[in-house]
C-alpha cells in the first residue's frame, strides 16, 4: 500500500516518462514534487522499499564518477529495481569502439526501463534521449550540465531554509567549467526574486549561454572577478556555493597557485559574511574549504552529500511511478 | 553605374543581392555552388558595384539554378541586407526569407566537445536561433555563434 502523501503526489506528477536532461526542462511543480517526495522518504522510507519492483534502471558511465554512479546505484535498490551498469569505460565495449548510439540501442534490448548517462561530451544525454525509447536521466555531460545534482542542492537549501525564493546565491571558484553551476542558475530562474553572485577570475567566470538565459528571464545577477572586491556581496549572501579550481584549466600553473589560495573558504571569510551564510559544494574538494569550517552550521555541504540518496529515489520514482 | 550595365538581364536564374561589399565570397561558401556539377550552370559575382541603398553591395547572379527557400533563409540570417529573386522566363520574384527557428545540418558545432562533433555517432548538428540576439545556440551543447561568423562554420555537403 502506498502512503497517501506519495499517491497525492503521482497524481499530480508531470514527470513520469520524462527525461531529465537540462534544469531547463523542470517547471517549479516538477521540483516542488522531487521534494515532497524526498521529504517523504526520509519520514517513512520502508514505504519506498521495492516501490519499483520489476524495473531495470542501466547507469551508463563512459566519465568516472563515483558519487553519482553510487547514489543512482542505491536509490535504485532501495525501490527495488535492477541495476545493469556499464562503468569503467576503459573495459567496456565504448573503449573498443562502439558509439554510444549501438551502446543505447543495446541497453534498451536489455529491457531497460531508465538510462541514467555520465558521459565526457556536451550534448551526450540529449543525444541519447532521441535515440532512446526510455526516459534519459543525464547524470551530468561534459562541463555542460548536471541537472540532479542541481536538485539536490535546491532541496538542500529548501531543506536548510524553507524556501528559495528571495535569496542570494553567490558561486565561487571554477564557474566556468562546473556543470553543477550552470544547471543551478537555470533552476534559480524557477524562483522569486531571486539574486546571483559569481565570484570568479575572469578565465573562470560563468559562461556567456547562461548570463544569457538569465537576462531573458529577467533574474539579477553580478559577475565580481577579483575575490578582493566580493566583501560587499558576501556581506549579502545567503548561500555562497563553492566549487573546485581545477588546476589542469590553467595553462600557467603559478597562476592556479596564486588564485588557489584566494578562492579558499576560511573562517576569516565566514567573518565577513552573514552568520547564518550557508556553505555548500558538490563535494568531493581539494582545499577549497577550509577544514575549520566544517564543525560550524554553516557547513551544509555534508548534509548536501547525505540527501542525494533521498533526491534520487524521489526522481526515479516519479518518473518510473 | 548600374549592374544592368555589368551585366545583361537573365531568363532563368537566381540574382542574390544586397550582400554587403566583399562578402559575396562567404555566401558562396554558404550555398557551396561550387558542389553543383551540372555543366549548365553559370555564375557571375560582383564585388563593391554602387548601391542606392548601401553605398557599395556585392550581388551573385546565378544562372539556370535555383538556390532553396532554406538557404536563401539561411544566408538572410548571415546578412540580413540580402533579397533574393528568383527569375523564371524573364520574371522576376522576390522571395521574403524568414528567419528559420532551426538549422539542422548546416553548420558545425565550434565547441570540440560537443557530441556533435563526434565522428564515431550518426548525427547531426542542431541549432536554434535566437533572433533577438542575432545567434544560434548548439541545442546539444548550448554554444552560441553570432550569425557574422556562421559562413566559417558551413558544413560542407558531399560533391553530388
Ligand atoms: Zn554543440
Amino acid at each position: 500500500m502506498l502512503e497517501p502523501r506519495y499517491g497525492e503526489i503521482l497524481q499530480y506528477n508531470n514527470l513520469r516518462g520524462k527525461d531529465i536532461i537540462s534544469a531547463r526542462d523542470l517547471s517549479r511543480e516538477d521540483l516542488e514534487a522531487i521534494f515532497r517526495v524526498a521529504d517523504s522518504y526520509e519520514e517513512n522510507p520502508s514505504t519506498y522499499r521495492d516501490l519499483l519492483k520489476g524495473k531495470t534502471v542501466a547507469l551508463i558511465f563512459v566519465e568516472p564518477s563515483t558519487r553519482t554512479y553510487h547514489s543512482f546505484e542505491k536509490a535504485s535498490r532501495i525501490l527495488g529495481c535492477e541495476v545493469i551498469g556499464i562503468r569503467d569505460p576503459s573495459i567496456s565495449s565504448m573503449a573498443k569502439g562502439e558509439n554510444l548510439y549501438d551502446t543505447i540501442k543495446m541497453i534498451e534490448s536489455y529491457g531497460a526501463d531508465l538510462i541514467v548517462l555520465r558521459h565526457p561530451s556536451r550534448g551526450a544525454a540529449l543525444y541519447a534521449a532521441e535515440i532512446s525509447r526510455v526516459p534519459v536521466i543525464n547524470g551530468g555531460d561534459g562541463s555542460r550540465e548536471h541537472p540532479t545534482q542541481a536538485i539536490l542542492d535546491l532541496y538542500t537549501i529548501y531543506r536548510k531554509r524553507g524556501s528559495i525564493d528571495g535569496l542570494r546565491i553567490g558561486f565561487l571558484g571554477d564557474l566556468r567549467f562546473s556543470r553543477t553551476v550552470s544547471s543551478l542558475s537555470y533552476a534559480l530562474t524557477l524562483f522569486r526574486d531571486v539574486e546571483i553572485y559569481y565570484i570568479a577570475p575572469p578565465m573562470l567566470q560563468i559562461r556567456r549561454e547562461v548570463e544569457v538565459y538569465l537576462e531573458l528571464r529577467g533574474v539579477k545577477y553580478t559577475k565580481i572577478t577579483d575575490i578582493g572586491s566580493a566583501a560587499n556581496a558576501l556581506r549579502n549572501i545567503d548561500v555562497l556555493y563553492v566549487t573546485r579550481l581545477q588546476k589542469e584549466r590553467f595553462p600557467d600553473p603559478g597562476e592556479y597557485e596564486k588564485l588557489r589560495g584566494a578562492y579558499t573558504v576560511t573562517p576569516e571569510i565566514l567573518r565577513i559574511a552573514r552568520s547564518d551564510v550557508g556553505i555548500m559544494h558538490p563535494l568531493p574538494r581539494v582545499d577549497e574549504l577550509s577544514p575549520e569550517l566544517d564543525g560550524t552550521p554553516n557547513a551544509w555541504y555534508f548534509d548536501q552529500a547525505r540527501w542525494g540518496v533521498n533526491v534520487r529515489v524521489a526522481l526515479i520514482s516519479l518518473i518510473l511511478g | 553605374m548600374e549592374e544592368h550595365l555589368l551585366v545583361r538581364k537573365i531568363d532563368m536564374g537566381t540574382v542574390i543581392d544586397h550582400i554587403p561589399p566583399w562578402k559575396a565570397e562567404n555566401v558562396l561558401r554558404l550555398l557551396e555552388l561550387d558542389k553543383i556539377k551540372r555543366s549548365e550552370y553559370s555564375l557571375i559575382v560582383l564585388h563593391n558595384v554602387p548601391s542606392r541603398k548601401y553605398g557599395r553591395k556585392d550581388m551573385i547572379k546565378i544562372y539556370r539554378h535555383h538556390i532553396s527557400h532554406d538557404e536563401a533563409d539561411i544566408i538572410c540570417l548571415v546578412y540580413p541586407t540580402i533579397t533574393v529573386n528568383y527569375i523564371r522566363d524573364w520574371r522576376v520574384e522576390k522571395y521574403k526569407p524568414k528567419i528559420p527557428e532551426k538549422i539542422v545540418g548546416r553548420i558545425r558545432c565550434p565547441e570540440p566537445t560537443c557530441i556533435s562533433n563526434s565522428p564515431r555517432e550518426p548525427i547531426k548538428s542542431r541549432f536554434r536561433v535566437i533572433g533577438e540576439l542575432r545567434a544560434i545556440q548548439c541545442e546539444y551543447c548550448d554554444t552560441m555563434v553570432e550569425f557574422e561568423r556562421m559562413a566559417d562554420l558551413v558544413i560542407r555537403r558531399e560533391g553530388s
